[in-house]
């Protein structure tokens, strides 16, 4: 069962209450440190579902913007890194689904982190940000929201505008397409997805 | 072996969408299918370095921030009143959210807040319509 990344972004540090009420009144600075503090998490999520850098950073911007916005409805029920995040996604998903897609050649992002990042055996950053690249864009933005970000089907669903059956048999499929294309970048038949049997019947 | 039945049902496995005989039905399948249990597994590993992936913080380009400041501070401040144009676009967005949309062949959507504005116009002229040829009737008609 995927644990949801969620849990992983909700424990960054909430803004003090005081730093808050600064922002909400207006204090551009107070904005910024939200700003600064969470730009990582809101590119990330943009870049993840949009799949290029320009996309990403607009609909990071307009995330932002959103939360800007939107501060005197944020309610501490939630943490605020949640909500930020639920923001990112839907200012993502919405981006996606109004502005036709900047074709870029796959680069792979650098990491705020300098160690190189355990993701799988045979398995790095390079080959799943070229795999997800690749994959058709209707598959993609499904995938990404359930198995990177692990959302409920039915909230893409909602996010998407898809009934919940088709964005099911999409994720199926971006599965085994990124199962193809993580197997064919193996690094050898001993390690993980490239050690796996191949299909003996379709 | 035909293994397609159970192929279709392991995403549903690792969603945990499957009912408690079928879990049963394919673990049993699972134990004496080779081909079957290195899918799950290749699923299994996907799932696992996508999630993986989904924790790593991507660094912003450079500089973002302030671009971000820039715009935000031509935005009028939090919770005060709206433009009017921002205020219809906010009211639009908040509709397509909660409203949804119609799925139509070809893989195209129809906004349901699309379909609710067709049908006030429409009333709203048939209304004009019908109270202008209503006075024009009365006028015609001899007492």
């Amino acid at each position: 069962m995927a644990t949801s990344n969620l849990h992983k972004w909700a424990s960054l540090p909430d803004p003090s209450s005081a730093d808050l009420a600064r922002a909400t009144e207006g204090d551009a600075q107070a904005f910024k440190l939200i700003v600064e503090r969470y730009q990582g998490m809101v590119y990330s999520v943009a870049y993840n579902v949009l799949g290029n850098r320009t996309d990403a950073e607009d609909a990071a911007q307009e995330a932002f913007l959103r939360c800007y916005r939107k501060l005197p409805q944020f309610r501490s029920e939630a943490t605020f890194s949640t909500w930020l995040f639920r923001l990112a996604l839907t200012a993502s998903v919405d981006y996606k689904r109004r502005e036709k897609r900047h074709p870029e050649p796959v680069e792979t992002p650098e990491l705020v982190a300098e160690e190189a990042p355990e993701l799988g055996e045979g398995v790095d950053a390079a080959t799943i940000v070229a795999a997800l690249h690749d994959l058709p864009e209707d598959y993609r933005v499904p995938t990404v929201l359930r198995d990177v970000y692990g959302l409920p089907y039915q909230e893409i669903a909602e996010a998407t505008g898809r009934p919940l059956g088709t964005v099911k048999v999409m994720v199926h499929r971006g599965r085994a397409s990124l199962r193809l294309k993580l197997r064919a970048e193996g690094a050898g038949p001993e390690q993980g997805l490239a050690g796996a049997r191949p299909r003996s019947d379709a | 072996m035909d293994c397609s039945y159970f192929r279709e049902r392991i995403n549903l496995y690792v969603d945990g969408e499957l009912g408690y005989l079928e879990v049963a039905e394919l673990q049993q399948h699972l134990s004496f299918c080779p081909d079957c249990a290195a899918e799950l597994a290749q699923v299994g590993e996907v799932r696992g370095a996508l999630a993986a992936w989904g924790r790593l913080e991507l660094a912003p380009p450079p500089a973002f921030a302030e671009r971000v400041m820039a715009v935000a501070e031509l935005e009028p401040l939090p919770g005060s009143p709206r433009p009017f144009g921002r205020a219809v676009s906010d009211t639009l967005e908040y509709l397509d959210e909660k409203l949804g949309s119609i799925p139509l062949p070809g893989g195209r959507h129809l906004p349901v807040k699309n379909v609710i504005g067709w049908g006030l116009a429409t009333a709203a002229v048939v209304i004009g319509f019908e109270r202008r040829h209503g006075r024009r009737s009365r006028e015609l008609t001899p007492l």
